[in-house]
């Protein structure tokens, strides 16, 4: 009821207010009582509001997304000052080019007398030297701005004002078009505007530069003086007049640039092949006017449109996509045309309407036209034949997309796919990902091609290539090289691979007095060329390829293509077909593939050798290697983890048919790592130990001492843990005790039965029983949920209740959550088989940086590597183990894990409204979790996962992994190192004291990451005798009571892998006086201070227990 | 003030291991005094020692202390505490390493005396006594686990038979509480003839849960048209709520520094 008095108040309100705007006084205090009013949740809605709030709903995706669209369009918006202050720059700019004299020379551009008098060089190569062409400058009308920045579309960061000068047409003749005439004239005209500019003093930094990387296509680039050149950069730009040239001449099948002239031959051929490239340069020229006109014509007053289009550009400029904003404005007015969106919708409606159109577009193949009057123009085949994609401009005779290469295009169409598809997941923030996240080349491909020597691979490519082509592409040889790569690898790789993207970086500025060849080699001026490749993981590691049957006239072709690496087979079906078979036994082997294809095409085609690319892919895959056994098949993480499970298989079946057990056994659940292929070094079965003490099916370990005074232990054996569940019974005993007393009965009972039945060597203990099965041995204990509610019990005035204390969660964790969760991420190996390397990778790098557990839990760390695979937006899950590391450590760094939750679906059966609860309760967990991963798998046993490293750690761990990313940037991308294994080398400067142990001593120290492989064989494991002695860790063992008897003064560190230091580090109040107090007495010393006696901790005691307490293991102990 | 008052009680001395150690510990004791003495810590024979070094064991304290007199018993244990063993348990808890305290009983009065006087500790490690520590210590407490299944057997058949005894007498004493007593009452107990609901949390939910339900199943919710209005509002409540917290959350990303996207 007294929701509803509220309502009617503000009803009276909101009348009372309009009609009495001005009569505040008298409302004044009522003003105070609506403001509270309207914080209400009840009030009375407003039809604003409500269409607001419905609107979200139908025109957007969420709220939250569309207050993050309102924001980012904020952030992105070009600043009020900065148009302000453009607009009185461009006024006076403007004016003083008005004033430019005219001349009236005429200067024959093959002589120097135009630069002499100018005072500024041309921007042409060398080879239009031999162009030759009389120059005459007729003063032009206008100065325009062209553009987003006209268009009102612009982006704030690096904004570039488009200006374009519309040269008059009498300055070219009709046969201009020929041989490059138009491009010489057009840049002595560019030279003749630079060198009046360069006297003026509102320019900085006047440069030339090149559009799109087209060579013969210079431009201005300049700076405006004073404060707004911080903000912006102009580039003028110079087109021609409409009917300076007859449009037909350039469609796509005429020629314009003759043989005799490119190759320098007298003989004139009559068939000069066409040259739509070339043709396409002067197009863009001509038909500019008509086109600009066309985008302002539909965009400028249309407030969503642009806002779409702005959302485009971030969205594209995220993905590094090079496609320029003129194609992004093209596009949207493309889709107005033909109705799929107008201004009406909203941007996001617009955005999404257009990634879906794109989404299932074929410019390839159908292209797309934006001129109405299709009669004289050259028909949509005439450009398939000569473009590979096809978008033309309203004149119907320019190709929008004339530079667009197919992997572009196609790396559009993925995106879109892919944006639509995150759009439609309601278990994530799409926005973020959308629009937020740059997509860097070394996240996002599987596998990058680089190239050690770009002037060998142009001579070599361009060796091979027709004449035709070469024609076509003219002076433009980069994007020939490119484009004949590109097509040699789509070839060769085939289904393999998702796409195949070039990056080619030839961006070139330059000042106005310097000649472009001699700049190019005073900024040691070097194009970049690579090929990002993501894999079908389906296909890619198929080592055989198969082509057409032999009888076929295909097969010759397959034959030519492939050379000698193309062989006649028979397959199991009967089939003789041509066929490629690359090497690879192991999973890691095969990894390789696509590396071996493209070395042996290039090589085949092109003569380019192995030693001249550069593979970014797989270059830790050595830190996945078994060191001891290398050259082994079982060296692999991969391999030796399978051997695991295949054992483990054998072992869960006899389990299950033990009889004559009291319950029966119903499940096995492996729980330790190695179950989900995500244990960095997998036990290996090995030969049964010599001259043993033995008790029962066990070893012993013998108080023995080596020559050297050292003590000897056995070599360091694993345990692979797991649990049993067993038939259901009422029978168990209520009492803690009783229960696992009875427990150690059954497990003496399988140890019988499993002896007797199986003949396998068992030994029973008190709280589990160990199998020796395939010289591999496997911990077996039991489960119940009762023990975990006897725990947790606890009787309070005389009512039972159940409180979860540390012993019950870790049991809880231990044999509910565990098994479940290694079952899923076992699954997600198979779906994703580079999870468990990457998991095994992001161990090895935080255990190397002395961020093993407890610092950094196990657990913790495959699950940040399972969130790159199952939350892989922007990108999608990688293949290569390396490329997965990089995407952790990404993961790790970027994150703000204090509030940001993941929720790992696994099997994607959780609704929206469980996967809000289950983030809602992550972030509620009493234990404060600072990694807030969450599994589904939580959800069914309570949250019980452990709550993530300890903050400093945690920050720690970020930093390493920031600085990682960078060296790793720099080595793979700008430089060519191939050895990455310095990431893996700690720091250990920052540390207070170094236990130095026995190298001898400390298990798996031969698997260190810079540890050489062994060469030796390793004898071969014969057959179960004796269970060897297992879990014995030393090192572990000494930290254990380190950390339990001196974990409040310091904290200890160390290499799980093989680490021969533990580095520790003392708490910071160390140092400080204490009070005495019978209770917290521990480590004190007494100490004069003043005449008075105070008590601070004993360090210098403690570092020698160090020593103590390690007696035989510990070598040295420097304080640093 | 206190705290001081309570430190001067103490008496601070270096505990070497051998004779040769150069940074000791310092180990503090006094005499042990309670209001109420066990058996096994006797008034007048009895110091006890805090700060004793993880790896110190009974026989390296008899040792240290052994020049004030003959010492009957000690006892080391992670806390100070009066209790007397608590219940047994089938599986032992390791021992965690840590710094622990100790009770140290003399043979004999006098000798108590001759400790608090004492200027010098022997060192823990005597010619005929050392103490094991780092890995010959693991090795024996591995080997130790490691039991024949005989003797495993034996332990949990022991184990058992007492637990049953044990319960089977508690069984009996119930049995006798069901009996009517001298007024007449009878106390209801699990494996009772009266049948009473168990007292668990569980079951008082389950209880109260019913209850609720029962009241809600009673209730109209779509019948009157204030209740259909309120459902109304109750929908661009929650739009409302919805909006608010999206903007909490912009405005937390936005701190953030999250919406520069270059």
């Amino acid at each position: 009821m007294v929701k509803r008095k509220n309502v009617s108040i503000s009803e009276d309100d909101g009348e009372s207010g309009l009609i009495n705007e001005n009569g505040k006084v008298i409302f004044e205090d009522k003003e105070k009582k609506k403001r509270i009013k309207t914080k209400s949740l009840y009030r009375q809605p407003t039809v604003n509001e409500l269409n607001r709030l419905q609107e979200t709903e139908t025109l957007f995706n969420s709220n939250l997304f569309r207050l993050q669209v309102e924001e980012i369009l904020q952030e992105v918006k070009v600043k009020e000052k900065v148009e302000k202050r453009f607009l009185q720059w461009f006024t006076d700019f403007k004016n003083h080019l008005d004033s430019i004299p005219t001349d009236d020379t005429e200067y024959d551009l093959t002589e120097h007398t135009l630069t002499k008098k100018i005072k500024v060089k041309l921007p042409i190569s060398e080879e239009l030297k031999k162009t030759k062409c009389v120059f005459k400058f007729h003063k032009f009308e206008t100065v325009d701005i062209v553009g987003s920045y006209a268009l009102g579309c612009a982006i704030n960061s690096k904004l570039v004002v488009d200006l374009q000068i519309t040269v008059p047409s009498q300055t070219y003749t009709k046969n201009d078009s020929i041989n490059y005439r138009y491009h010489k004239k057009r840049a002595a005209y560019l030279a003749y505007i630079a060198s009046y500019l360069s006297k003026s003093d509102i320019i900085v930094d006047l440069n030339y530069s090149f559009i799109n990387g087209c060579e013969t296509k210079p431009i201005l680039i300049l700076k405006p003086a004073g404060k707004l050149q911080n903000h912006l950069s102009v580039r003028i730009n110079l087109v021609c007049d409409t009917d300076t040239f007859k449009l037909h001449r350039f469609s796509p099948k005429r020629n314009n640039l003759r043989q005799s002239w490119l190759f320098s031959t007298t003989e004139s051929e009559e068939t000069d092949s066409p040259t739509p490239y070339y043709n396409s340069s002067i197009l863009y020229d001509v038909t500019a006017l008509n086109n600009e006109k066309l985008l302002r014509d539909t965009l400028l007053n249309s407030e969503n449109l642009k806002q779409a289009v702005v959302l485009l550009k971030i969205w594209l400029r995220q993905r590094n996509i090079p496609i320029s904003g003129q194609i992004v404005n093209n596009i949207v007015v493309y889709y107005v045309q033909t109705k799929r969106v107008n201004n009406i919708m909203s941007s996001y409606q617009i955005v999404r309407n257009i990634w879906i159109a794109l989404k299932t577009s074929e410019w390839d193949k159908k292209g797309i036209s934006l001129c109405k009057a299709a009669d004289a123009t050259p028909s949509l085949e005439e450009f398939h034949q000569n473009f590979p994609i096809v978008f033309i401009d309203s004149t119907g005779y320019y190709n929008i997309c004339w530079q667009i290469c197919k992997g572009t295009y196609y790396a559009l169409k993925r995106e879109c796919a892919l944006a639509v598809e995150m759009l439609d997941n309601v278990k994530i923030n799409s926005f973020i990902p959308l629009f937020m996240t740059p997509v860097k080349m070394l996240m996002k491909f599987d596998h990058i091609l680089r190239f050690k020597n770009m002037e060998l691979l142009k001579t070599s490519v361009l060796d091979k290539v027709s004449k035709d082509d070469k024609l076509n592409y003219g002076l433009d040889r980069l994007m020939l090289v490119t484009d004949t790569v590109y097509s040699l690898l789509a070839k060769g790789l085939g289904d393999r691979v998702h796409l195949i993207l070039q990056m080619v970086e030839a961006d070139f500025t330059w000042p106005v007095k310097k000649v472009l060849s001699a700049a190019k080699t005073d900024s040691c001026y070097e194009e970049k060329l690579a090929f990002g490749l993501i894999l079908n993981k389906d296909n890619a590691l198929n080592p055989v390829e198969k082509g057409p049957p032999a009888n076929l006239p295909e097969a010759l072709e397959f034959r030519a293509f492939w050379g000698d690496k193309s062989e006649l087979r028979r397959f199991q079906d009967g089939s003789i077909t041509e066929t490629c078979v690359w090497e690879g036994e192991a999973t890691a082997e095969r990894r390789g593939i696509t590396k071996q294809i493209i070395n042996y095409l290039m090589d085949l085609k092109y003569g380019v050798k192995g030693s001249d690319l550069f593979h970014v892919m797989d270059q830790l895959d050595s830190v996945l290697v078994r060191k001891q056994y290398a050259g082994e098949s079982s060296a692999h993480c991969e391999e030796a983890c399978l051997d695991v499970l295949r054992a483990f298989d054998e072992l869960r079946r006899d389990l299950r048919q033990l009889t004559e057990l009291p319950l029966d056994i119903s499940a096995v659940y492996g729980t330790s790592s190695v179950f989900s292929y995500s244990r960095p070094v997998p036990p290996v079965a090995r030969p049964a130990p010599r001259q043993p003490y033995r008790r029962a099916g066990a070893c012993l370990l013998k108080q023995a001492s080596r020559r050297d005074g050292l003590p000897s232990l056995p070599h360091y054996t694993p345990v692979s843990r797991a649990v049993i569940e067993l038939g259901h019974s009422g029978k168990w005993p209520g009492d803690i005790e009783a229960f696992r007393c009875l427990k150690a009965a059954f497990h003496l009972q399988i140890s019988d039965r499993l002896t007797e039945q199986y003949s396998l060597i068992t030994h029973a203990y008190p709280s589990h029983v160990d199998v020796l099965k395939n010289g591999l041995v496997f911990r077996l204990a039991i489960a119940h949920p009762k023990e975990i509610t006897l725990l947790k019990r606890e009787i309070e005035n005389g009512v039972v209740k159940h409180k979860d204390s540390e012993e019950s969660a870790r049991l809880q964790r231990d044999t509910q959550l565990m098994p479940r969760l290694r079952g899923a991420l076992h699954g997600l190996h198979q779906k994703y088989p580079a999870f468990g390397p990457t998991a095994c990778l992001f161990k090895r790098w935080l255990s190397s940086h002395l961020l093993s557990p407890p610092h950094f839990p196990s657990v913790t760390a495959e699950l940040m590597a399972a969130t790159v695979f199952l939350h892989p937006q922007p990108f999608t899950p990688p293949t290569q183990p390396t490329i997965g590391l990089f995407r952790v450590l990404r993961l790790l760094a970027a994150t703000d894990w204090t509030s940001e939750v993941f929720v790992l679906d696994f099997n994607d059966d959780l609704t929206r409204e469980q996967i809000t609860e289950l983030e809602q309760a992550a972030r509620a967990d009493p234990r404060g979790r600072s990694v807030c991963i969450v599994t589904a798998q939580e959800r069914e046993v309570g949250l019980a996962c452990e709550p993530g490293p300890p903050p400093p750690a945690l920050r720690r761990a970020q930093a390493l992994a920031a600085s990682a990313l960078a060296y790793l940037e720099n080595s793979l991308l700008n430089e060519f190192n191939d050895n990455l294994l310095p990431m893996f080398v700690p720091s250990l400067s920052e540390y207070d004291v170094q236990i130095v142990l026995h190298p001898s001593l400390v298990p798996e120290w031969a698997e260190r990451v810079c540890a050489p492989p062994r060469r030796r064989p390793p004898t071969p494991h014969v057959g179960d005798e004796l269970i060897p002695v297992v879990d014995f860790h030393p090192v572990l063992t000494y930290l254990d009571d380190l950390r339990s008897a001196y974990g409040d003064f310091a904290v200890f560190f160390h290499d799980l892998y093989g680490g021969e230091v533990i580095a520790v580090l003392w708490k910071p109040d160390v140092d400080e006086y204490e009070d005495f107090q019978a209770l917290n007495a521990n480590a004190l010393i007494p100490e004069t201070v003043d005449g008075e006696t105070r008590y601070k901790v004993n360090k210098e005691a403690i570092i020698e227990d160090f020593r103590i307490l390690g007696q035989g293991l510990v070598k040295s102990v420097n304080v640093l | 003030m206190k705290a001081t008052k309570r430190t001067h009680d103490f008496k601070a001395l270096a505990l070497k291991l051998n004779d040769d150690s150069s940074c000791p510990h310092y180990i503090y004791f006094k005499e042990h005094s309670v209001r109420e003495h066990t058996k096994d810590k006797p008034a007048g024979r009895t110091i006890f020692i805090v700060n004793v070094p993880p790896y110190a064991d009974e026989k390296g304290l008899t040792n240290a202390f052994s020049e004030a007199g003959p010492i009957s018993s000690v006892k080391l244990c992670i806390k100070p505490n009066t209790m007397e063993d608590d219940i047994p348990k089938f599986i032992s808890e390791k021992q965690k390493k840590s710094f622990q305290v100790a009770y140290l009983v003399f043979e004999k009065v006098s000798a108590l005396d001759r400790a608090l006087q004492l200027s010098e500790l022997k060192p823990l490690n005597s010619e005929s006594y050392r103490i094991k520590t780092g890995i010959q210590k693991w090795i024996e407490e591995f080997n130790k686990e490691i039991l024949q299944p005989k003797t495993l057997k034996e332990n949990i058949e022991a184990f058992m038979k007492k637990y049953d005894s044990e319960t089977a007498k508690e069984k009996k004493k119930e049995k006798k509480l069901e009996q009517e007593d001298d007024e007449g009452w009878v106390t209801v107990t699990k494996g009772g003839k009266i049948q009473s609901f168990a007292r668990t949390e569980k079951v008082e939910n389950k209880i109260l849960e019913k209850e609720e339900k029962n009241k809600k199943r009673k209730e109209l919710k779509n019948f009157y048209t204030f209740q259909i209005r309120e459902s109304k509002m109750k929908h661009i409540v929650m739009l409302r709520q919805k909006f608010e917290e999206d903007k909490k959350k912009i405005a937390q990303i936005k701190q953030s520094r999250r919406f520069k996207p270059f």
